[in-house]
């Protein structure tokens, strides 16, 4: 009776002092998910298992910038001497706007393998040891996206066992069946009424499969999402608080129309807005640049990062 | 895709005591398994005594998944692809062509937009006789009724002095002129007929390499879809959107150029856009825009978006008149 007593006791007291100090805790989670800052934005630490949506209006740099940050993810951190900086890991890319142009990220990826380079030339077995790292899939319907979801698990563990591991997901575009799958009339055999739209169904088992997948294969995903719907202007001035600049042109506030289903936008962690630009870049002599506005919405940063697309990459502007 | 129980035969495992488990949760075909939770499928079929058999009817079905789909490609091997199959269709407009970088790309959509009268059934015509010219077929989709054989024959003969043959003998003119198709097409359901049949044909027979379908040109893509849109319902942007997708994995798949027009509408502020709304602008690989001064000889060409290309270009060229010159001007 004693002993039980005094187990109890010892239950009672360990369970209001707890098992670990925050600081403990703090210290072991930041061991197993670091940080990571991915240009060209860098501009808010993230971390694996955060989901990305970058959206803005077509033409902007969005798959510019999944570009950037894929070459960012297959570089190594050292090569030859050579200090590039990367992950080192490998990346996805599930294309479902079809319309992914290899040859933009091989001039890239050889651009930057130039720059670091002293003598100048291209390093041939860094270039394929990198395109290697890059791994893609294009898929037509949602059913094929679903497809590849599933099957993604078994493929990956394929990929791990050869020691390669994705770090990172990119998915272009992730609204591009948006149309058809609220146009679709798929009805499964069921006897009983259906509760829930075709569109949404898919939505849910999207984001499950992802959500299991990051589970036992951790990595960033990003996602980019184009506007369907056409913008509606309100012009509103914004007080700008602090600066010391005067504003001589009033910010248009574009608003634009959410269409993901909510199980989806539950599911992003941070949110970018990528527009054009009114600016127009200096040109320079012998390169072409346009140039984008980056804001990002969530977490909210005021202020807005400016963005360059050249021939050998995408930078902010500073 | 099937329902399951046509996959009795060629996969045991998945038999009617499987069937009727998958029916509790009403699975009946492989599009209900994609959109069913599995880890709660996995846990149900715990709960049953045959949990071992319903689990290798799980994996069964998962592994007939991933057979169906293409393997992961990796970078190099769709370089390779691109530098072997995706090659360049010069248009025979070289103003068109200094944008493109050499010509229409094989495996692309290409998209011209403008105002009417602005060349873009010239640029189309030229197009097709180039290709059927330097060898390969072309399939020409008229919706305007603006296909004109004379022309083409004109073009043809033009830069290569064919000249029209008898009848006992074809001449070469009368063989390239062969390996222009064209079909008209008054609205969309008729083009994805035509298109679906042209996606059996191609899977099915093997041609030989010079008489192989290079081009596919849309005249023009707005003037059947436009009837559809609008309206409350979705359908008409899922048809927009699904004609995209079907032509886009056309030219993917047979190593096709597509090259469609399309028209402008009004915009804000009295400037004009193009047609086909903000869905559309996802959908080909590259936009140019062309302009046309009333009463001029000049053709102005923009570049509305292009993958590789960084900011926007501007050519100008002379059509209509005797002297064809090019000037190249680059804006940003």
């Amino acid at each position: 009776m004693n002993k039980k007593e005094e187990n109890e006791k010892g239950g009672v007291k360990g369970w209001i002092d707890g098992d670990e100090t925050a600081h403990y805790m703090l210290r072991r989670i930041s061991a197993l998910r670091s940080t990571l800052l991915v240009p060209p934005l860098h501009r808010v630490p993230l971390r694996l298992g955060n989901v990305i949506e970058i959206f803005g209006p077509s033409p902007s740099a969005k798959t510019q910038i999944l570009i950037q940050v894929a070459i960012n993810c297959v570089l190594p951190k050292e090569w030859n001497g050579v200090r590039y900086g990367g992950f080192d890991h490998s990346v996805l890319f599930l294309d479902l706007d079809c319309r992914f142009d290899i040859s933009r990220f091989s001039q890239m990826l050889t651009h930057r393998i130039m720059e670091g380079n002293a003598i100048g030339d291209c390093d041939k077995t860094l270039y394929d040891l990198c395109m290697q790292r890059f791994l893609y899939a294009r898929c037509s319907n949602s059913f094929e996206f679903l497809q590849t979801l599933k099957s993604l698990h078994y493929r990956l563990k394929r990929e791990k066992d050869h020691g390669v591991s994705v770090q990172l997901l990119l998915i272009d575009s992730i609204g591009a069946f948006h149309w058809v799958d609220r146009a679709s009339m798929f009805l499964s055999l069921k006897e009983h009424n259906r509760k829930k739209l075709f569109l949404q169904s898919v939505s849910e088992a999207v984001v499950q499969d992802i959500k299991k997948l990051l589970q036992v294969h951790p990595m960033l995903v990003i996602a980019t999402k184009s506007v369907i719907f056409g913008n509606t202007y309100s012009t509103a001035s914004e007080e700008v608080n602090g600066c010391s600049r005067n504003v001589t042109r009033s910010p248009q506030h574009i608003q634009y129309r959410e269409y993901m289903p909510s199980v989806w936008q539950s599911f992003v962690t941070h949110r970018i807005l990528l527009r054009r630009s009114d600016d127009q870049p200096v040109i320079n002599n012998s390169e072409n640049s346009s140039l984008y506005v980056l804001e990002w919405l969530l977490p909210r940063i005021g202020l807005p990062d400016k963005i360059i697309v050249k021939d050998n990459g995408v930078f902010v502007d500073s | 895709m099937a329902p399951l129980k046509s996959m009795e035969k060629e996969y045991p495992l998945i038999d009617s005591h499987f069937q009727s488990f998958c029916a509790s949760h009403a699975i009946f075909s492989l599009e209900d398994f994609l959109l069913y939770d599995l880890h709660s499928l996995i846990a149900s079929a715990d709960n049953h005594s045959s949990s071992i058999t319903f689990k290798q009817g799980i994996d069964q079905l998962l592994s007939v998944i991933d057979t169906q789909l293409p393997p992961l490609m990796n970078g190099l091997q769709l370089l390779e692809d691109a530098e072997c199959n995706k090659r360049l269709l010069p248009t025979g407009f070289k103003g068109i062509d200094a944008l493109l970088g050499g010509g229409l790309r094989a495996g692309q959509l290409t998209e011209l937009v403008g105002p009417s009268s602005s060349g873009k059934t010239q640029a189309c015509l030229t197009s097709a006789s180039t290709v059927a010219k330097n060898g390969g077929s072309v399939i020409y989709f008229d919706t305007g009724n603006s296909f004109s054989p004379q022309h083409i024959a004109h073009l043809v003969g033009q830069t290569s002095g064919y000249v029209i043959g008898n009848q006992a003998e074809p001449g070469p003119l009368q063989k390239v002129m062969e390996r222009i198709i064209c079909y008209s097409v008054f609205d969309i359901y008729q083009m994805f007929d035509v298109l679906q049949q042209l996606k059996i044909n191609l899977k099915s027979k093997i041609v030989e390499p010079d008489r192989r379908v290079q081009l596919l040109i849309v005249d023009s893509i707005s003037s059947l879809i436009t009837p559809i849109l609008g309206g409350s319902g979705p359908q008409g942007h899922a048809l927009m959107i699904s004609a995209g997708y079907l032509l886009k994995k056309l030219a993917d798949e047979h190593n096709i150029a597509v090259l469609v027009t399309n028209h402008m509408v009004a915009g804000e502020g009295g400037t004009s856009k193009p047609a086909l709304g903000e869905s559309w602008k996802s959908v080909p690989h590259i936009r140019l825009l062309l302009s046309r001064e009333y009463g001029s000889n000049v053709c102005n060409v923009s570049t509305l978006k292009h993958p590789s290309v960084v900011c926007l270009r501007h050519a100008l060229w002379f059509v209509f008149g005797k002297k064809k010159g090019l000037k190249l001007s680059f804006y940003c």
